[in-house]
């Protein structure tokens, strides 16, 4: 599904240089479920950002669907992640102004789709992670747990091929935690390639594999 | 995807009610000033009734005998319009007349103040007043120094109440008219023709007018618009071999339009250079100026507003927006707002008209809502809206995705 080749990332600001990822080779199939673990500041989110095609690579390359991303081109990149790629972030990232329907409609609105089969597909989306009756309340009228359905819904609704997630039960208590890892499974269950970042042993314990980054480098 | 734009930009001006307030009112207020204050100049300088020939008439409004530094500066005078005027080539008619004043009547025992103009016969037929009972008196009525009067419909009504007024006799500035017509009410703006009576120059119980070169009185020309040129060129001849009373001394003035003789007063009252572009390029700046202000106020209201919302951009990107599609949506929204703002300003505009004609300091006011400026104040405000978008937009969607979800914004 997604292969790191030899993949390195320098930051660099006026004075500093800051290798936060250094020859990363790394191949997710698909159907895969990975936890990627390791101490804070190893790289775990920056590998998570090359994945899901935010960031380029300063050395290296990433493989996509047997395709070799080397494009940088804005409006490209922009197409294969809203095709093939969904993502969870630890502090949700709801637009406040918007609705839970609205929110979860947000990676539809960048395809070729009607309005009706756009709503239609965001409420099944929510109807999936049981949130039917929330759909036109605001984000911050949620529940922390409830929010971060909404992110896996919103996620999920463009049937992407890869699930990227950075810490997602990190700000949740841990049934809340569990309920959210039901839903990755179910995912991944149904044939979406999940890769999650975790500092949680027993939530990386689901995963199929687990790869562990420490100063940059894989250890594991 | 222009209608999911729409959608959204109701949605968030809806959510940020103050900003929304905020950014209405500017454009609002602004378009309502501008509206306002071009109703106020299309009624003194368009050509509404009754000047609806101005574009077949010159006047002299201004005239100025100089000697050295020194001079009298003012407007013509009988005497020299009788001299230098009468027989201009190509002039159908030469419609003379006073500066309006303010004269007290008594009816009923109650004073009533009154605008009282004197005119001679052909002011009648170079401005086209609406009769509304009987008619103009005669340039006869006037070499005959005939004491007839034309009066407004609200003299009319308080003089003599609802009834008709033709033959009726009015006491106006201690003398007797008869009124020979009724015509409709004219704004005070517009100068030359606004009156409650009018009645012939030389009923005036002094001759003394006869004799001043610059006085009070202001003389219009009509005339074919082919011949204005040569008309022009006649008027500055004799002006120049013109020989005003004091033998150093000697003339200044233009044949010209009302606009361009305020023009002129306003920056050379020694009225000798001609400005008439001046006045008309002033305005402009004054407006464009006073545009700017909302614009600037619109452009960091924007900025802010996006810059609040970069985690929401990090998101988009992160889930396929492209850097123009998210410059689309923004500028979509601040077209939506400026838009709004017009209609707003729109409704304003009419209601603030409506009451400065029924309610306001200027007697019989017919301010009307120029479609045209407000279509302009408009397009500039979408312009501005546009502007104040595009730049905080564009930054916005140069930023990293990554940089975005954590919320920095540039």
């Amino acid at each position: 599904m997604i292969r790191l080749e030899d993949v390195s990332k320098t930051y660099r600001t006026d004075r500093i240089e800051t290798r936060a990822l250094d020859g990363i080779r790394l191949n997710v199939d698909k159907g895969e479920f990975v936890a990627v673990m390791g101490p804070s500041g190893c790289g775990k989110t920056t590998l998570l950002n090359l994945m899901g095609l935010l960031d380029v690579p300063s050395k290296g390359r990433v493989v996509l669907d047997d395709r070799p991303v080397d494009t940088r081109r804005d409006r490209e990149l922009s197409r294969l992640r809203n095709e093939k790629v969904g993502f969870i972030f630890q502090s949700f990232h709801l637009v406040p102004d918007l609705t839970v329907l609205d929110n979860v409609e947000i990676p539809l609105l960048y395809r070729a789709i009607t309005g009706k089969e756009r709503r239609r597909m965001a409420l099944a989306a929510l109807d999936r992670v049981g949130l039917s009756s929330r759909v036109h309340h605001f984000p911050t009228q949620l529940s922390g747990g409830q929010q971060q359905r909404v992110a896996v819904a919103r996620a999920l609704v463009g049937r992407p091929q890869l699930l990227l997630a950075d810490e997602p039960t990190g700000n949740l208590d841990s049934t809340m935690g569990e309920e959210i890892l039901g839903l990755l499974a179910s995912a991944n269950g149904e044939g979406t390639t999940v890769v999650m970042v975790t500092h949680d042993p027993r939530m990386a314990e689901h995963a199929h594999r687990i790869v562990r980054l420490f100063d940059g480098r894989q250890v594991q | 995807m222009l209608r999911s734009y729409l959608k959204l930009a109701w949605k968030v001006l809806l959510r940020r009610k103050f900003f929304t307030f905020a950014s209405l009112f500017g454009v609002a207020f602004t378009l309502l000033v501008l509206t306002v204050a071009t109703a106020l100049l299309d009624n003194v300088f368009a050509p509404h009734p009754p000047e609806t020939r101005s574009a077949r008439t010159l006047g002299l409004y201004g005239l100025a005998m100089l000697n050295g530094q020194s001079g009298v500066i003012g407007n013509p005078g009988w005497a020299f319009i009788d001299r230098y005027m009468r027989d201009l080539p190509g002039a159908e008619k030469v419609a003379v007349l006073q500066q309006t004043r303010k004269v007290d009547s008594y009816v009923g025992g109650q004073k009533v103040s009154s605008w009282l103009k004197r005119t001679n016969g052909a002011f009648w037929q170079v401005l086209d007043f609406d009769f509304v009972e009987g008619q103009p008196y005669t340039e006869d009525d006037e070499r005959q120094a005939r004491p007839v009067a034309v009066i407004n419909e609200t003299t009319r009504e308080r003089f003599f109440g609802n009834g008709p007024a033709i033959g009726r006799l009015i006491e106006v500035d201690g003398q007797r008219f008869r009124v020979v017509g009724v015509v409709r009410d004219v704004s005070f703006l517009r100068v030359t023709p606004f009156a409650d009576v009018w009645v012939p120059i030389s009923t005036a119980r002094s001759d003394a007018y006869r004799r001043e070169y610059v006085a009070q009185f202001t003389a219009l020309v009509l005339a074919d618009p082919s011949r204005f040129d040569a008309l022009r060129a006649e008027f500055a001849s004799r002006l120049a071999s013109a020989k005003p009373p004091d033998p150093k001394a000697h003339f200044a003035g233009a044949l010209e339009s009302y606009f361009a003789y305020t023009s002129r007063s306003m920056f050379s009252p020694r009225q000798e250079a001609a400005h008439p572009a001046m006045l008309g390029s002033a305005l402009a700046f004054l407006a464009l100026l006073f545009m700017l202000l909302p614009a600037i106020n619109l452009v960091n209201l924007n900025l802010s507003r996006i810059l609040e919302r970069s985690g929401e951009v990090g998101v988009r990107k992160a889930f396929g927006a492209s850097s123009r599609t998210l410059i689309g949506q923004f500028v979509v929204e601040n077209l939506v707002l400026a838009f709004l703002g017009g209609a707003l300003g729109f409704v304003l505009s009419s209601v603030a008209l409506l009451i400065i004609n029924r309610w306001g300091p200027i007697p019989y006011a017919q301010l009307t809502l120029n479609l045209r400026v407000f279509l302009w104040g408009l397009l500039l405000a979408a312009a501005f809206g546009l502007l104040s978008g595009i730049y905080p937009a564009w930054r916005m969607s140069r930023l990293h995705p990554i940089e975005a979800l954590r919320g920095r914004s540039w």
